[in-house]
């Protein structure tokens, strides 16, 4: 039992990791990023609707319509995030207001066309889009180390291309001159702005990465986890990621330690639930731990953190 | 077109700005959804009758029995109430410049602590129901909004997430209590409530139309008033509205910048509870277990629509309502889904986020314009501070 919560927590883990970090990036550059439920949504519709048309070509069960599902999810995140860039750099309109306007929008959007593509495709009027489960692989070694050999059981394939990108990222963030200008534009826009680079572009790319981030959270959720694309896809994974990143204080290695916490807490409680035999309706309590725990940890952690200086002001060059 | 440009740009740093940006907004939206029917080969024309004719604005070509343009009316005004409440819910926090997402969750818990304590005593009498419905509505609709605003002060705990939180937990507790106690077997939703207990009347004959009389609606109408004589007479008030532009400055001044958070807080949950009271027990009569009311988010739509002012959210919740209760109609009668009424509602909170944007733009061109033209008349000096009055 203790393997299996490892094994499905790491797998809840991971797409909240990836999530995670794409509203890291976009706050340290400057940009309050609440719409981050939003762009994983749309990046999920996308990816979905890519492995609904491929699935029939290329045959379903194919392993490869995984990868460019993740592909195409992230190029519609990234697509859908311009909207963000738009209205918070662009038309300066407040990033918080920005933020849930698009998630509301994401909603509505991909709601209405999944109904449409379904009526087109296959001319029945539902909301969903089945997906396949991509195949599981066992490390040959590591899973039988005692007590956390569950976290190399079962994993999906998703799993290592975000452990490969969050390393990445985090070099991306901490170690390359892009990082280092991505980071004081969210703490001093001016100094990067006298240094000679655009405080606007940076953010732009930052906003950008977010979007294809969080697309590439949201397809792991659909593809993988659910099974299924339907707008029960907003569960609030968006809001648990910025909490986690909030918890995290804005740096890549705590807020992965976070999202392990928020994964183990909810396959924990499920597997708890199954173990103590407790009929069906009781699962609804345990579905609730994850949100509780979040408002918990909040409580503690929020007092103390330090979130980017100038994160929610629009690039302003005759301000000082 | 620079006619049309010219008089945008006048209008917009004009008395009434404010009113401009939404009619605007509703321009741009309209001009969305057509370009979006058209892409699926449907007359855009066709569809606004059929939003209108669906909400009894236009009659329609034939009616089933017992109902008319009428009983669509009211219907439409069924649902318009709670949508009414919800977007002043959202104001009243606004005001102090909180975000409250957590409308979905306070309608939610409001509306089934009032089902389970009241709606299903059957004794009762609705004179008695009726107003106690509506105090535990308040109730707790105000304490899970004070909690938030609590949680905000004391643990700066960003609303936007915590609300989120709240609302999914609000959401998932009240479900395992529906499934286990109060589930309707045949419906898989809650048993429905008394009649007496319920604030909009059913079966009401008018002629030979059964309607359906929201007597929320009144209070809807109050609440609105109540809280536009809050914002403009009252010393709270001011000190919600003067917190929220500038918190640090009113604390130096000397207001309990702590109370005036709990207090906006807890006053737009009280509201948001009116509205879940309205919605549970009024435009429908029973609790789907786990869903949370999509109203509570195009209440935000409403609230930024109307421009913040609990009047505007009257008028600018008739636009939406008239979308969200026409899709029905729409949809039979078109064959688009009717999902589309969300996505409009969507595009039409888009557009009015820019409203910022479309005035700096404006005062913009005139100031280019002025360049070229004698300095005599040069607008937008005199009339943009009138315009920045106008706001409040």
């Amino acid at each position: 039992m203790i393997n299996k919560v490892f094994t499905d927590g790491l797998s809840f883990a991971l797409p909240l990791l990836i999530m995670a970090i794409g509203a890291l990036y976009s706050e340290k550059s400057g940009v309050t990023n609440l719409a981050i439920e939003g762009f994983q949504g749309v990046g999920a519709f996308v990816g979905a609707l890519a492995a609904t048309l491929l699935a029939p070509v290329m045959g379903s069960g194919n392993q490869a319509i995984i990868y460019i599902a993740m592909v195409c999810a992230a190029a519609g995140g990234a697509v859908f995030s311009c909207l963000h860039g738009l209205l918070c750099i662009r038309f300066r309109a407040n990033q918080v207001i920005s933020g849930v306007v698009i998630n509301i929008l994401a909603v509505a959007l991909t709601a209405f066309f999944t109904s449409a593509a379904n009526s087109a495709i296959n001319g029945t009027a539902s909301n969903k889009f089945i997906l396949d489960v991509s195949d599981r692989f066992t490390v040959p070694l590591l899973s039988k180390i005692p007590g956390i050999g569950g976290l190399f059981t079962d994993m999906y394939p998703f799993e290592i291309v975000i452990i490969a990108l969050v390393v990445f990222l985090w070099y991306l963030m901490n170690r390359t001159r892009f990082g280092m200008r991505l980071r004081a534009c969210g703490e001093n826009p001016h100094a990067v702005d006298a240094a000679g680079a655009s405080v606007n572009r940076i953010r732009w790319a930052a906003v950008l990465i977010s979007g294809a981030l969080s697309g590439i959270g949201g397809i792991c959720f659909a593809y993988s986890l659910i099974g299924n694309f339907s707008p029960s896809i907003y569960q609030g994974f968006g809001y648990l990621a910025i909490a986690a990143m909030i918890f995290g204080n804005w740096h890549i290695g705590p807020t992965t330690l976070a999202c392990l916490v928020f994964g183990l807490a909810k396959s924990g409680g499920l597997q708890l639930c199954i173990a103590a035999k407790l009929p069906s309706n009781y699962t609804d309590l345990f579905l609730m731990l994850p949100y509780v725990l979040t408002l918990l940890l909040l409580i503690f952690f929020s007092k103390k953190n330090h979130p980017p200086k100038a994160a929610g002001e629009p690039w302003d060059k005759s301000k000082r | 077109m620079k006619e049309i440009r010219r008089f945008l740009a006048r209008r917009l740093t004009g008395r009434h700005a404010s009113l401009w940006v939404s009619v605007i907004a509703i321009l741009l939206m309209m001009i969305t959804a057509s370009i979006l029917l058209l892409g699926m080969g449907k007359s855009p024309l066709t569809a606004f009758k059929t939003f209108l004719q669906g909400c009894g604005f236009l009659a329609r070509e034939n009616y089933g029995g017992g109902s008319g343009q009428l009983s669509d009316l009211l219907d439409f005004l069924n649902y318009l109430t709670p949508l009414i409440l919800a977007s002043v819910a959202f104001i009243t926090a606004f005001k102090a410049g909180l975000f409250n997402i957590g409308i979905s969750g306070q309608m939610l818990l409001a509306g089934f602590t009032a089902t389970v304590v009241v709606g299903y005593n059957k004794e009762l009498s609705p004179f008695i129901a009726k107003p106690a419905v509506l105090l535990i509505g308040l109730l707790a609709g105000g304490l899970a909004g004070a909690l938030i605003g609590f949680l905000k002060y004391k643990f700066n705990i960003h609303e936007v997430v915590s609300t989120i939180m709240i609302n999914y937990i609000i959401s998932y507790l009240t479900g395992f209590f529906i499934n286990n106690n109060y589930v309707d077997m045949m419906t898989r939703t809650s048993k429905v409530c008394s009649a007496a207990s319920r604030l909009t009347l059913t079966n009401v004959m008018i002629g030979d139309m059964k309607c359906k009389i929201p007597l929320g609606l009144i209070i809807a109408i109050l609440a609105a008033l109540l809280v536009a004589f809050l914002f403009r007479k009252t010393v709270a008030g001011f000190e919600i509205k003067a917190v929220g532009q500038n918190r640090r400055c009113s604390e130096y001044s000397g207001i309990r910048v702590n109370r005036t958070i709990m207090l906006s807080m807890g006053l737009s949950g009280a509201i948001a509870g009116l509205a879940g009271v309205c919605y549970y027990l009024g435009y429908t009569n029973t609790i789907i277990p786990k869903i949370l009311p999509s109203m509570g988010f195009d209440a935000i739509s409403v609230a930024l629509l109307g421009n913040g002012s609990p009047i505007g959210a009257i008028f600018a919740g008739a636009v939406v309502s008239i979308f969200q209760q026409g899709a029905n109609f729409m949809s039979s009668s078109l064959g688009v889904a009717k999902e589309i009424a969300s996505l409009i509602s969507g595009i039409l909170l888009l557009y009015a986020s820019c409203g910022n944007y479309m005035r700096f733009k404006a005062r913009r061109s005139l100031q280019l314009a002025a360049d070229l033209v004698p300095a005599s008349e040069i607008p937008g000096t005199t009339e943009k501070k009138e315009a920045e009055d106008d706001d409040q």
